[in-house]
């Protein structure tokens, strides 16, 4: 007998769940550029990740780190491990530069 | 950080079915800090190895802010307004948005018409999947888990919530747009519209309207038909 | 190099069909909530690429013909309080169907 795989914790539909939340969140510029990414990534110059590669990036991350995050951190948590997977870059190296970035976001001196 | 949309339900239920108590994770300031933060970083190392530029980028981010639901209003206003394009829009969406100048950006774009007997309602219960390419970003409230669990098995409710009610004798259609087509509701021309010209019927089509969860503005307030 | 093959179309609008529970594990996009679940082609809506292959880099096809399928909702949920002519669309890829010959629901599994 034959035993399917457990279904995706984003598989949902028909799911009991509460209230919908109405809320109208401002598209912000981080989650644009990580859109603008991808679709460049995915294009007829690059094809280097597919909008389905990417999706199987965050179906395969456990339900705890995919519940934790929000929409586009999880598509750029998954493009990273997913662009690591392939062999065109390493976390370690994206944690490097995120250490330089942050250096740059200077608190304010007192006035 | 993320931090989970405040949200009210019981949790008394027993433990034999699923049950999501999870809101919409929303980053605070120091969530959108940290996203921009790694972004830029990313952006970094890719820009380096040479896959792409920042040029680029700053192109595509233009391409992706530039559609919004005006132009859905666009396509419905036309259909509106003639009959022979309606039929046409109805037969292939992605054909009849190209008419007005319109790119639709995925492989094709099914336009669902509300008839007095019949509602349509769009949903993507496997992820987030929406008609970016004309309408721009979606709602944060249809990528929530509620709404995608919630559309497809008790519409009436989840309409209901959106202060929608039908009128009794109209069935509901609802669409899981899990694959590749995208999808478009036709709503209902609003009664005592017959003298507005098709310029002035695009305000009364809303984001709303074109996703199912509402009606399209009746012509003289913002209260819907 | 040549146009990617296609798989055959095996069913047209007014077909009744079934939902395979096949055991694929990964980037799978046919939900678990219609899976032994019969309903009818309403539209074909052209072949593409399987998004199971397309997840782990896979394009070299076949591609494979996808369907807009109609269930009536009270077929998917026993609970259904709505209208008996609510339904619910949804494509379904054509590895993930069966031909049925009438409409009846299989048992609850």
């Amino acid at each position: 007998m034959q035993i399917n795989p457990v279904p995706g914790y984003h598989d949902i539909g028909g799911a009991a769940a509460g209230p919908i939340d109405r809320i109208e969140l401002p598209w912000q510029h981080w989650e644009k550029q990580v859109e603008a990414m991808r679709n460049l990534l995915g294009d007829a110059t690059r094809r280097v990740l597919s909008l389905d590669e990417l999706r199987l990036g965050f179906e395969s991350f456990g339900a705890d780190k995919y519940q934790r995050y929000s929409f586009y951190r999880r598509r750029l948590e998954a493009m990273i491990d997913t662009l690591e997977k392939k062999g065109l870059l390493t976390r370690e190296e994206v944690m490097r530069e995120l250490a330089t970035v942050r250096a740059r976001w200077r608190a304010p001196e007192d006035c | 950080m993320s931090t989970t949309a405040p949200h009210t339900h019981d949790h008394g239920d027993d433990a034999g079915h699923d049950h999501l108590h999870e809101g919409l994770v929303v980053e605070d300031d120091v969530g959108n800090l940290e996203g921009q933060q790694l972004a830029d970083a990313l952006l970094a190392v890719l820009a380096r190895r040479g896959i792409l530029s920042t040029g680029e980028v700053t192109l595509e981010i233009q391409n992706i802010e530039a559609p919004g639901t005006h132009l859905g209003a666009k396509i419905v206003a036309r259909a509106w307004v003639d009959d022979e394009y309606r039929q046409r829009l109805l037969e292939n969406g992605k054909n009849g948005a190209a008419e007005l100048g319109i790119k639709v950006g995925e492989a094709q774009l099914v336009v669902v018409e509300n008839t007095p007997t019949l509602h349509n309602l769009v949903v993507c219960t496997l992820c987030s999947c929406y008609p970016r390419s004309i309408l721009g970003q979606p709602p944060s409230w249809y990528i929530s888990k509620a709404y995608r669990a919630r559309a497809v098995r008790e519409p009436s409710a989840v309409l209901a919530e959106f202060g929608m009610k039908l009128p009794p004798g109209t069935a509901v259609q609802v669409h899981d747009s899990n694959a590749d087509m995208r999808y478009l509701v036709l709503p209902l021309r609003p009664v005592d519209t017959e003298a507005m010209d098709e310029t002035a019927l695009r305000d009364l089509i809303t984001r709303d309207s074109m996703i199912g969860v509402a009606q399209a503005l009746a012509p003289s307030n913002t209260n819907p038909v | 190099m040549s146009r990617t093959s296609a798989l055959p179309v095996r069913f047209g609008p007014g077909a009744v069909v079934e939902v395979l529970d096949l055991p694929i594990s990964g980037h799978i996009r046919t939900p678990r909530y219609v899976r032994h679940r019969r309903g009818e082609v309403v539209q074909f809506c052209g072949c593409f690429l399987n998004p199971e292959q397309l997840s782990v880099g896979d394009t070299s096809g076949p591609a494979v013909p996808l369907y807009r399928v109609r269930f009536r909702m009270k077929d998917l949920w026993p609970e259904h309080l709505g209208d008996d002519a609510d339904s619910l669309c949804i494509e379904i890829y054509d590895h993930w169907l069966a031909a049925m010959t009438t409409p009846q629901q299989p048992p609850s599994p």
